[in-house]
């Protein structure tokens, strides 16, 4: 069988068991139990406001900013509860780096946004590892050959598709051990999109990513896993080939072949 | 396999129209096999001709449910049972096909036989086993239509009859190979129609496996099951 593709024998680096969201008195999420697997793509598809979103976004905490919002059950990454009160989600979100649907470099040079992170978190002790590690992430995120001249030029002259994945490296720049993407290719063109998917593919060497998508040829081309969710459900989780040959689920059927369910 | 319409309806119509084809191909292809069978038996040279003949357009058939299908897979990406049901259709296209050929070879070869003298009773049984086929046939194209795995299921088991008469057919033959050397150049097309009677028997299981994939997701394991109730009623005796 493709050894590439057989991600069973990786260990789970996220578990969330029986996760509820709330937002006001909107149930927004209900009990999902799931286990998000180490150096693997798992994608998160399902309809507009089915809970995908707002379940990537408990991942690294990012639900706290909302103020009407709840979370309730268990999210462990390493076996380490992320909702105890002694965790800073600060310190989370650098080992839980995220990618937004749209490109939003912060308004600094190239190198500053890359480089803001790692100096925050006292990642780098000179001015020249700092250099190494901006070389090194841009490098990853398929970027260092295009900007490499012109470092200090701002972030946001970038285009589109070099803008999201300056965005990449400065989320990898704080060697996360988890990466979160919401919709990240959705403002790119193919060409842009092709080459996030394929940075994407060598991330899951490194770390585990986390994508949602409702492109599901994105989802069949990046992702080992496929979770899908409906109504604030998790209906079904699976391998990726299963899940789009063979769903086990009506619902998942319905929609992934377009169906009215 | 899901009932529910798509919500864009062309891919319906798209997935109706190429299914409409098997049904076609699989029409002209159990005709060709009978009117084959039946010019064997009645020395009907004609008909045989134009058996020979009509195989081009099951050929053509085949063609143009490959464009569709490489078009479906383009323009509409199918998923799930529909990407199923699009590799389905192509390897039972490709099943068809050369059912066709089978009964091409077997109108040739009637034409050949109508100029020697006859075995008696071979193209009688011949008939009969191409009967039985074509109805292993028309049951695994009826299995595909409604998604019918017990159906299919049973043409796979029904397979096993046809492999007992071809068996049979071969002793036959070879006792008049035996009897008078003057018969073996007769026997041996007589054989090679009765083996492949037993092709187009066993391109019907491959359909009707096809159909066990469609509905069920998975491909039928390698032991059919009638010979596995067997084994399992004498390991309990």
């Amino acid at each position: 069988m493709d050894l590439e593709r057989d991600v069973t024998t990786h260990t789970a680096k996220i578990e969330a068991r029986n996760v509820q969201v709330y937002y006001g008195d909107n149930h927004a999420l209900k009990d999902v139990d799931v286990d998000i697997l180490d150096k693997t793509v798992t994608a998160f598809i399902g309809p507009s406001g089915c809970g995908k979103s707002t379940f990537l976004r408990c991942l690294n905490r990012m639900n706290d900013t909302i103020p009407s919002a709840r979370v309730e059950g268990s999210i462990r990454l390493d076996g380490e509860d992320i909702y105890d009160p002694r965790v800073d989600p600060v310190q989370l979100r650098a080992k839980v780096g995220m990618v937004f649907q749209k490109p939003n470099p912060f308004p600094k040079s190239i190198y500053d946004n890359v480089a803001y992170g790692p100096k925050i978190h006292g990642l780098a002790r000179n001015r020249a590892e700092l250099d190494e590690v901006v070389e090194t992430c841009l490098k990853k995120a398929a970027l260092w050959g295009e900007v490499k001249d012109r470092l200090q030029s701002p972030g946001t002259g970038l285009s589109g598709g070099q803008q999201q994945r300056l965005c990449i490296a400065r989320a990898i720049a704080t060697s996360p051990e988890v990466l979160l993407m919401d919709e990240p290719c959705s403002a790119l063109d193919p060409i842009a999109t092709a080459q996030v998917e394929e940075l994407i593919d060598e991330l899951r060497e490194q770390f585990s990513v986390v994508i949602v998508t409702h492109s599901m040829q994105q989802a069949a081309r990046v992702s080992q896993r496929t979770a899908f969710f409906h109504l604030g459900h998790l209906v079904e989780y699976g391998e990726t080939a299963q899940i789009f040959t063979n769903p086990k689920d009506p619902r998942t059927e319905s929609y992934i072949t377009g169906r009215i369910g | 396999m899901s009932n529910n319409q798509h919500i864009l309806r062309a891919f319906d119509r798209d997935l109706e129209s190429v299914q409409a084809l098997i049904m076609k191909m699989g029409g002209l292809v159990e005709t060709a096999l009978s009117d084959a069978a039946r010019a064997l038996e009645t020395q009907d040279d004609d008909l045989a001709e134009r058996v020979r003949l009509g195989d081009a357009a099951i050929d053509a058939i085949e063609e143009e449910v490959n464009t569709e299908c490489a078009r479906l897979i383009a323009l509409r990406a199918p998923m799930g049972s529909d990407l199923r049901t699009v590799l389905s259709v192509m390897k039972i296209a490709s099943n068809l096909e050369r059912c066709g050929d089978y009964a091409k070879n077997l109108a040739k070869r009637s034409k050949v036989l109508a100029t020697m003298t006859p075995i008696p009773g071979a193209a009688g049984s011949l008939r009969r086993m191409a009967k039985q086929v074509e109805l292993l046939l028309k049951d695994a194209l009826d299995a595909f239509i409604a998604r019918d795995a017990a159906l299919a299921e049973d043409v796979r088991q029904r397979d096993l009859e046809v492999d007992q008469m071809y068996n049979a057919l071969f002793r036959e033959f070879l006792t008049h190979m035996l009897e008078d050397a003057r018969n073996i150049t007769a026997c041996m097309h007589l054989h090679f129609i009765a083996k492949n009677i037993e092709r187009v028997g066993d391109h019907a299981t491959s359909i009707a496996e096809q159909v066990i994939y469609l509905s069920t997701g998975a491909m039928p394991g390698e032991a059919r099951p009638k010979a596995e109730v067997v084994t399992k009623g004498e390991a309990e005796e």
